[in-house]
């Protein structure tokens, strides 16, 4: 069991160093951030900050200096803001998590349900009827989603505000947009890993005592099939994660997302920097709880 | 079970409490920006979207009026007492948002606050021809350049003057955000990043108050969104409304559409150093080429005025008497045959203009059909798009885009950065070589005799209508949507002066 931790959080380390290296060498191959600070000044005037800077070192040594710096949390000064990256990526993470959390929430209370549904009652009406949303929702990218959404219910029927996050019926069209992204896929799984385990033995055997289908369905056949949904739900994290990158230019959130999309624009790495450093580590973290879940969930591992 | 799928939505309904939309007090002015600035400091910045913030908190010593004149701000009169050095008297009894009188000390400050390196102010190179501050007494002062500045009124007027004794005491790095205090119509309430930007009218504002008592500037990333929250009432006036969306945002029973040329102009920049733009009868054949009239009426919505030259009719020096090529296909080709190309030519021009993408793709059909034949290369604005701007010059024959003079109203805000050869020049080092052009570019330079310069403006313009170093196009029109229940008119300066905005009936 411990080794089994410690592999992971092994492993969770090496992602994070991956993804600083993958950042960092985009970053560094994308252009001269110097070039776009001082557009106007006198190539002396450039060359004099780019030596400051430290990009005129080898591009080993920066990386090295980077991971040291970063090790100790320290992200750089944004070329931008002027102000140190990380506070300012701190600052808009638990907006950009609470709008993930609210959109992983509201896909799993879909989800569930209509899953089991779909899968207690087979080919049913409602079964073809969610099997078509799915294929609906998969194949609607986030902010066209996010755009119909918002015409229909902002401006339509004038039921939500339009964009802003001042106020929770603010957090409706984001969380749901960016829901409906995940919710198609979790209802597929949960439908079919239910349908896995519904005529298995031990679930005969537990309508023959006389359970209530209610209670067979819950804590029988739904405890076992959680096993995928728990990986997947973990997986789709990160992929909401992204999405809310979109969904938050889309509908003005203060996010994370969006200051990173201003500041590969602006060539601001330490913000870029910090900014996907911290959600990879969320990802990585949300990842490792899932692999835990799932040894706490499947006994067998455990044993293992 | 299917219950459970309701309760998402009936949360959602419920939470639904009271709206923006129509709700708005009739004493408020929502505005939408793409962005904020990194800063509300007026100094330490060079970001449109926060000028557009500052000129409503901050007066500087110069304005202009709708009509693009100079008028006094917290200068009430000015004048060059010699090539070198200007007067200045200025306003008395003008209040701080802090309750403090404004003295020459806070002019002099703030000035010495941007040219000081070590603060590193982007709008450095703006005033680093002045040399000195000196206050003569408490209502004068003299601006001494170190040598002739011909474009120190247009600098002026965005130059805000800040309170010395407060922004010592809160320190830079406060005053850029928690703390901003100025002169002008609007004091700051606050700002949530990203959000919104509160203001609340100033009460002892030098002009009187301002007819709306809160302005609210909102951060929308989205066009899309900015026209929605249109719509719906939730903003009152969002910019650069383009062309697909001017006819909804017109006809709509909340919005009409403000529009006026700004100084921009569009031209493709034509590599002169390698083949075949190396050839005058080839430039000249391009600008024959392009049916501008058409372009205009059927892709921007009749919103562009065909120009000469780069030189706008708006900048000081522009002469009339110059007139743009017009559209002649016949003897584009003439010319083509003429340098050497009867059969037509091959070219590649680029651009990173996304908003124009149509106008570029036209522009190259119509080169390809007099026989320059132009593969179009469309980037995305950053890094990469830089690289082939700067480029050896070898993959590139010009390319399409604009130039904004940074909203200075003098030829020689375009000439040259587009023209000019040597190596501080913005885009003219790599593509221009005009024989005589940088000497006459730097003669316009080199006094602040008006009639002077204006001579030589003249001469340039017919030198470059003649040589050609671009494909001349027109001046792009700034275009606002802005809700009824607001009067407001769009500026030729692209500026938000929301002291004139009036709540309508």
């Amino acid at each position: 069991m411990l080794t089994v931790v410690v592999r992971r959080l092994v492993r969770l380390l090496v992602v994070l160093a991956g993804v600083s290296l993958v950042t960092f060498a985009i970053l560094h191959v994308s252009g001269d951030p110097v070039s776009l600070m001082m557009s106007e000044a006198p190539e002396a005037d450039r060359a004099v900050l780019r030596q400051a800077m430290g990009f005129n070192d080898p591009l080993p040594l920066q990386f090295a200096r980077f991971l040291r710096n970063t090790a100790r949390g320290d992200f750089g000064q944004s070329f931008f803001y002027r102000e140190p990256a990380l506070p300012l990526v701190l600052a808009r993470m638990p907006t950009t998590l609470l709008l993930t959390v609210l959109a992983m929430l509201l896909a799993l209370g879909v989800a569930l349900p209509v899953g089991i549904y779909g899968a207690v009652r087979r080919n049913s009406l409602l079964d073809h009827g969610a099997t078509l949303v799915v294929f609906l929702g998969q194949s609607m990218p986030v902010f066209w989603t996010g755009i119909m959404l918002m015409l229909l219910f902002a401006v339509q029927w004038r039921l939500l505000p339009v964009s802003g996050w001042d106020s929770w019926a603010s957090l409706v069209l984001p969380a749901f947009t960016l829901g409906t992204f995940s919710a198609p896929l979790l209802m597929r799984i949960v439908r079919s890993s239910m349908l896995e385990v519904i005529n298995l033995d031990y679930v005969r055997t537990a309508r023959a005592k006389g359970v209530t289908e209610w209670f067979v369905i819950c804590r029988h056949a739904l405890v076992n099939a959680a096993l995928p949904l728990v990986t997947v739900a973990g997986l789709q994290f990160g992929l909401l994660l992204g999405g809310a990158v979109i969904t938050e230019t889309v509908f003005a959130v203060p996010g994370v997302g969006r200051l990173i999309v201003g500041a590969i624009r602006q060539l601001d790495f330490p913000i870029v920097q910090a900014g996907v450093f911290l959600l990879a580590l969320i990802v990585v973290v949300v990842n490792f709880t899932v692999d835990m879940l799932y040894i706490y969930l499947n006994p067998q591992i455990r044993v293992r | 079970m299917t219950r459970w799928f309701l309760v998402p939505l009936v949360l959602a309904l419920v939470a639904v409490g009271p709206l923006p939309a129509d709700a708005q007090p009739k004493d408020t002015l929502t505005v939408a920006l793409v962005s904020h600035a990194p800063t509300l400091d007026p100094h330490m910045h060079f970001e449109r979207v926060g000028i557009l913030v500052n000129i409503n908190m901050f007066d500087s010593l110069l304005h202009k009026n709708a009509r693009l004149e100079y008028e006094p701000s917290l200068a009430t009169s000015w004048k060059a007492l010699s090539d070198t050095q200007w007067e200045f008297k200025l306003r008395k009894g003008v209040k701080f948002h802090n309750g403090e009188t404004m003295t020459p000390d806070d002019v002099k400050y703030s000035f010495e606050r941007v040219l000081d390196q070590k603060k590193k102010s982007p709008q450095y190179g703006n005033v680093r021809a002045i040399k000195e501050i000196r206050i003569v007494d408490p209502e004068t002062i003299h601006i001494i350049t170190d040598k002739p500045f011909p474009l120190l009124l247009e600098r002026l007027v965005f130059f805000p003057i800040v309170p010395r004794k407060h922004v010592e005491a809160v320190g830079d790095q406060a005053f850029g955000t928690t703390s901003p205090v100025g002169t002008g119509p609007w004091k700051f309430v606050e700002w949530k990043r990203d959000q919104l930007i509160r203001l609340e009218a100033f009460d002892q504002h030098w002009r009187g108050k301002p007819p709306f008592k809160h302005l609210i500037i909102r951060a929308i990333p989205e066009i899309a969104t900015q026209v929605a929250e249109m719509k719906t009432g939730g903003v009152d006036l969002i910019r650069n409304v383009s062309a697909d969306l001017i006819p909804e945002l017109r006809n709509h029973p909340q919005t009409y559409i403000s529009s006026a040329p700004i100084l921009r102009v569009h031209y493709v920049e034509l590599d002169m150093r390698y083949p075949p733009f190396d050839k005058k009868p080839v430039r000249q054949a391009a600008n024959y080429a392009v049916d501008k009239q058409t372009i205009i009426q059927k892709l921007m919505g009749g919103l562009g005025q065909i120009v000469a030259t780069t030189v706008q009719p708006k900048a000081f020096g522009f002469d009339p008497d110059v007139k743009p090529y017009p559209y002649d296909p016949k003897k584009a080709k003439e010319l083509l045959a003429q340098a050497g190309y009867p059969n037509g030519v091959d070219i590649t021009l680029h651009s990173a203009f996304v908003e124009f993408r149509p106008v570029f793709e036209a522009i190259t059909q119509m080169l390809t059909e007099v026989g320059i034949r132009t593969n179009a290369k469309v980037w995305d604005p950053g890094p990469a798009w830089n690289k082939v701007l700067q480029g050896e010059g070898k993959a590139t024959n010009g390319y399409y885009g604009s130039w904004g003079n940074y909203s200075v109203f003098d030829a020689d805000a375009v000439l040259h950065p587009l023209y000019h050869t040597e190596p501080g020049s913005w885009i003219g080092k790599w593509y221009t070589r005009v024989e005589g052009l940088d000497g006459l570019i730097d003669e316009a330079r080199s006094t602040v005799d008006q009639a002077r310069r204006k001579r030589t403006y003249s001469r340039i313009q017919n030198l470059i209508r003649e040589e050609a170093p671009a494909i001349f196009l027109w001046t792009q029109y700034d275009t606002l949507a802005i809700s009824r229940k607001v009067e407001y008119a769009a500026r030729g300066d692209e500026w938000l002066w929301l002291f004139d905005a009036k709540p309508k009936r």
